[in-house]
């Protein structure tokens, strides 16, 4: 089991880590004040708002040990509660944090009948749910004339006065945020706990771990983080409709970095994120073949190299020693 | 009395459509029971079977029905390929890699589908598929009978397969243990991978009648899988008879939700009976 093997892997604690990701982190915000080109600040803010939803699949699929088919379905949520919200006059940075209300709300109630259900089946009902969205909002309209995409399309309203830059710096706020909650998850009580119940559940329920509770709450969070990242997409893109909101090109997208990078993995997302833009670049003038090559790469990378780049890498030697250089003081 | 007489069609067509069903069904119940694996790609194999028979009927002007005689030791092969190079070994690495292996052969697939036949929605048109029969106050299309006859057969075949060949009771074996029956001889990679072959001889069918009975574009695949996902549960994996009754339950639903709430809502009557299965009886009615 891959999962047997991930646990085998020290993990030390990167104290060190911490001031230079918050360098970074100053630095990258600086980039449109020192006039950064425009082209990178878009790629730069796809990557922190991909990498904040792999981030939280990861979550999901590495640490807690359900493979969760639905991110679709909060980002679709939230950019809908956005671009609602804002033609009832609602601000559109209350507009994001309703959105990650709405999805993390939507996370609790569904909650109940999918964790009845372990495994295999848990990724059956989270792969209806984007489905079941879908067509819920193409007949639903709640607001007045749709705009776009013959069903309920909306354009998100009064966004005029936010630039291309804020949404930037919202997108590194986010990407940053999911990168330092991973961090104190995975060291706190929960990490512990959601790692136990990934190795063995029943294990893990009778050594006093509440199942049901520590899932819920991995569950909602990541909803709720995800859908952010989301609703912060839907302010940059100033449009949405139903059927690019809950499409399964999420899911590939944020699948593939977490794969690529390496699932269960903390750096694992950051590097396959990075990857995967470089990807979606590559491959923009290809578009008619560019997700059949993606599907390529994931089916290759799961079967030759399951534990991803950062998975593959801990594995070998040099990589330990530079960890040990690294972590000495 | 006139209510009776309007909810008789769609009843009479909900039970012969939830044959249809259970044909698209099968394939990924007998993957479910056998190998424990879920195929999330069953839904565009089984598409790919409705494409082969429209490039048999526009292309080489054969009829649907008849093409299946290439059609099905077609995608026997790609079946038999898929599970012996690819699921086998994802299965060997974890439950959640066979996911997400399937998940990328479903992308790939879907995409192929767009790229050779355009995202515009293609059916099966032949003479027959057009004739409808009329009893009393009930109409209902040929094809729908067709589908729930073809059910019939089909599972009746499958039965008789599994109790009485080899291969059958090496299949059953494997089900029910996979490390005894490897124990006792049985090349269990091997069965699996021939299990996987049989699931996708019969998507190629499932795929002709679905083609015979609705359009579908290329990414149709997604709502199928999902309706047989909730006739799987439903009924119980590994059930054939189970997979029958559940097929009947969504076929019933989609037709009724159709009449009663209006044919942009009959999907959506389906979509959230898989979930309300999922949550109240996910061991299914004849699970064990």
């Amino acid at each position: 089991m891959v999962v047997r093997r991930k646990m085998k892997v020290t993990m030390p604690r990167l104290r060190g880590v911490l001031t230079p990701l918050i360098a970074v982190a100053v630095v990258l915000a600086l980039f449109p004040i020192i006039g950064v080109p425009r082209i990178w600040l878009l790629y730069l803010f796809l990557f922190f708002t991909y990498l904040t939803m792999a981030n939280m699949w990861n979550l999901l699929a590495g640490y807690s040990g359900l493979i969760s088919l639905c991110p679709a379905a909060f980002i679709g949520l939230a950019g809908y509660t956005l671009a609602i919200g804002t033609w009832f006059d609602l601000p559109w940075y209350l507009g994001i944090i309703a959105g990650g209300i709405v999805a993390a709300a939507f996370a609790a109630l569904i909650s109940f009948p999918v964790f009845r259900l372990k495994g295999i089946y848990f990724a059956i009902g989270t792969l209806v749910l984007p489905e079941v969205l879908r067509f819920v909002f193409t007949i639903w309209a709640p607001i007045g004339e749709p705009v776009y995409g013959g069903g309920a399309g909306y354009t998100v309203k009064g966004i005029a006065e936010v630039s291309g830059v804020q949404t930037y710096w919202l997108a590194l706020a986010i990407g940053v945020a999911s990168i330092f909650l991973m961090r104190y998850i995975l060291r706190s009580k929960l990490g512990s706990g959601l790692a136990a119940i990934r190795d063995n559940d029943s294990t893990a329920a009778s050594c006093g771990v509440n199942v049901f509770n520590l899932k819920l709450f991995s569950f909602v969070i990541a909803a709720f983080i995800t859908g952010i990242a989301g609703a912060i997409f839907y302010l940059y893109q100033g449009y949405i409709e139903p059927v690019s909101a809950f499409s399964v090109r999420w899911l590939v997208i944020i699948m593939l970095a977490t794969v690529i990078g390496g699932e269960g993995t903390e750096e694992g997302p950051v590097v396959g994120t990075i990857i995967v833009v470089f990807l979606y670049f590559l491959l923009a003038r290809y578009a008619e073949i560019s997700l059949i090559i993606q599907g390529v790469i994931l089916v290759g990378i799961m079967l030759l190299a399951p534990q991803g780049i950062m998975g593959s890498l801990r594995r070998t030697r040099i990589y330990r020693s530079l960890l040990q250089l690294a972590t000495r003081r | 009395m006139t209510v009776l007489a309007d909810l008789a069609t769609p009843v009479v067509m909900g039970i012969l459509l939830g044959g249809l069903y259970a044909v698209i069904a099968l394939g990924l119940s007998l993957v479910f029971g056998v190998v424990k694996e879920i195929n999330i790609a069953h839904g565009d194999l089984v598409i790919l079977g409705s494409y082969f028979g429209y490039v048999a009927l526009t292309v080489l002007g054969i009829d649907p029905i008849l093409s299946l005689l290439i059609g099905m030791p077609l995608l026997f092969g790609i079946g038999f390929a898929i599970q012996k190079y690819l699921l086998n070994r994802a299965f060997k690495i974890s439950m959640d890699a066979t996911l997400i292996v399937a998940f990328g052969i479903s992308i790939i697939l879907q995409n192929t589908y767009q790229l050779i036949w355009t995202p515009y929605a293609r059916g099966l048109t032949t003479p027959y598929s057009v004739e409808s029969l009329s009893a009393g106050p009930i109409h209902i299309p040929l094809v729908y009978l067709l589908d729930f006859l073809v059910a019939i057969v089909v599972m009746v075949f499958l039965h008789e397969f599994l109790k009485r060949t080899y291969l059958g009771r090496a299949i059953r074996a494997a089900a029910q243990d996979r490390k005894t029956a490897h124990l006792m001889g049985i090349n269990t990679d091997r069965v699996y991978a021939f299990t996987f072959a049989i699931a996708m001889a019969l998507a190629a069918i499932a795929g002709v009648f679905l083609g015979l009975t609705f359009s579908f574009t290329p990414v149709s695949g997604m709502s199928f899988l999902i309706i047989a996902l909730g006739v799987v549960v439903l009924g119980g994996m590994g059930s054939i008879v189970g997979t029958f009754v559940g097929g009947v339950a969504f076929g019933l639903a989609q037709t009724l939700g159709g009449y009663f709430f209006g044919v942009a809502a009959q999907m959506l009557v389906a979509y959230i009976m898989v979930l309300v299965v999922l949550a109240l009886i996910p061991r299914g009615i004849f699970g064990r």
